[in-house]
């Protein structure tokens, strides 16, 4: 069963990453990411008018999951769709859970690897003091950050089953992240609707948590780091729940494309 | 005949344009959120003009955003419906009909100014004050001027390329980095200046801010607006080799559909 698990986890990361090329790899999933944090730091720079861009290299480097979790786990199940195996997965006689959960295994730790490279360079460029970083905690938390990307990532797939707009989803929700997170300013400037919805999101408590370990504050790290595992958890659910309703509908109605 | 091809490829450009999502997005949903992240960092900058940098950079950002993901994509797009070749050759001629779609996507998406501008008017009650109309009315000419030059030197480079979307994708925050759109250029370290001022939006963003800030010095007005005049010159010619270089490889190699 696990074995089994871990290589359909394997086979998904294959066909994701079969057509490899270097220069893809520089420009889109190391270079973007890495300016788009240089560009957001340095306008933090300039309106909160510091040089202490501890915080925003948090938020950015945690937001460089967007990349893997969100556009690129976002649109499987569209891919899946795109190259005619859909209709062999709903067909096929296993469970659904593990097949949304195995999607997800290798984006959560390629995720968890940018945004430590995101740490590192963001840390060299902008002079941001380590030393005083738990180092241990600081991969919990971004395991547990990746763990809840990934989660939403999986229900923002299964949500591709049920819209041809895919790439107008995924952009919005990429800004909505920036805006509700409090990666690129504090959550408490938003009204109280707002603070809601960014306690619906991943990433919010994360990034919470890795400011207060900087602070070397870690009497709220617990409730945040279980918080952040119950979204992802939801959001698991949820996804699989959506993939369980359009498989219903796509049997009932012989609708494989699921729109 | 010439403007005729214009006008008939520029509204159909807009047509189909406005047909994509992400276009839509880039176009509609991007200055919205844009306005609401500037908004929030710039709102504690303690700066008098820090609308004109919310409004403007999230407006500017949108319409770099259109020509990205539109102008310089469309050589791709082209190519896969099979009609790159068939467009190439038609007697009107590629330029003709390149500058009529490039016109078409810059005109559409000056209208994320707009959508910036209100949103900023009706989420935060922005006020709106043009100090001095003549000069407001001067500059977004010359914006268009400058992003439809830079358009068709990079919709030239990219005619040669199949990693059309994967340069798309990657010179999108480059350039809201280095030309300023969202903070002065004087954030940059001092090594990127030169990159900056070699690139037509920069001139043109500086003429926009100006323009609504009220110019106090008409010749500095002028002054950067004939520097801009002479860069946008200087990428025409560039971009009219490049087309020279890219037929004379074309009929050569014969790939135009495959490169």
């Amino acid at each position: 069963m696990m074995r089994r698990f871990f290589s359909q986890a394997f086979l998904y990361h294959k066909g994701r990453t079969a057509a490899f090329h270097p220069l893809e790899f520089l420009c889109f999933d190391a270079g973007y990411p890495l300016v788009t944090l240089v560009f957001y730091c340095l306008l933090a720079s300039y309106t909160f008018h510091t040089t202490d861009l501890t915080h925003w290299v948090v938020g950015n480097a945690f937001l460089m999951c967007t990349n893997t979790c969100v556009f690129q786990l976002g649109g499987i199940f569209s891919s899946e769709r795109y190259f005619g195996r859909l209709r062999s997965i709903v067909a096929a006689p296993c469970g659904k859970l593990p097949l949304v959960l195995a999607s997800g295994v290798f984006p959560t730790l390629f995720a968890s690897l940018s945004v430590l490279g995101g740490f590192v360079v963001g840390g060299v460029v902008f002079g941001v003091d380590f030393s005083n970083l738990h180092l241990g905690l600081a991969v919990v938390t971004i395991l547990c950050a990746m763990t809840a990307a990934t989660g939403f990532g999986l229900f923002l797939a299964a949500m591709g089953l049920l819209t041809d707009s895919m790439h107008l989803v995924l952009n919005v929700v990429s800004y909505l992240l920036m805006i509700f997170t409090g990666a690129e300013f504090s959550v408490v400037q938003l009204p109280l609707a707002g603070q809601m919805v960014a306690q619906l999101l991943p990433l919010t408590r994360s990034i919470q948590a890795m400011n207060l370990l900087f602070d070397c504050q870690y009497s709220a790290l617990v409730p945040l780091l279980a918080g952040e595992l119950l979204i992802a958890v939801v959001y698991a659910l949820l996804a699989w729940a959506i993939f369980r309703t359009a498989e219903t509908m796509c049997r009932k109605h012989g609708t494989f494309d699921l729109f | 005949m010439i403007r005729s091809v214009l006008l008939s490829t520029m509204v159909l450009q807009m047509k189909q344009s406005f047909a994509r999502p992400m276009f839509r997005f880039s176009l509609i949903a991007n200055p919205i959120l844009n306005t609401i992240l500037l908004y929030e960092m710039f709102r504690h900058s303690q700066q008098d003009n820090f609308v004109s940098y919310v409004v403007l950079g999230a407006g500017l950002m949108a319409i770099w955003s259109c020509i990205c993901f539109s102008s310089a994509g469309d050589i791709q797009r082209e190519r896969y419906s099979g009609t790159l070749a068939l467009i190439y050759a038609a007697p009107a001629g590629f330029p003709a009909i390149i500058t009529g779609k490039i016109l078409g996507n810059t005109l559409l998406s000056l209208s994320s100014l707009l959508i910036s501008l209100a949103t900023a008017v009706a989420v935060y009650h922005t006020p709106v004050v043009v100090i001095r109309p003549g000069y407001f009315f001067l500059a977004p000419v010359a914006l268009v001027g400058s992003f439809m030059v830079i358009s068709t030197v990079l919709a030239a480079l990219l005619t040669l390329s199949r990693r059309t979307s994967l340069y798309m994708n990657c010179i999108e925050i480059p350039f809201i980095l280095l030309c300023g759109f969202a903070f002065p250029i004087q954030v940059l370290p001092a090594w990127l200046h030169p990159i900056s001022l070699a690139l037509s939006p920069t001139w043109a963003v500086d003429l926009l801010r100006m323009a609504v800030n009220g110019v106090e010095d008409a010749s500095l007005f002028f002054q950067k607006l004939l520097i801009l005049m002479l860069l946008s010159v200087g990428y025409a010619l560039f971009s009219g080799w490049l087309y020279r270089y890219m037929d004379r490889q074309v009929r050569m190699t014969a790939n135009l559909e495959v490169c």
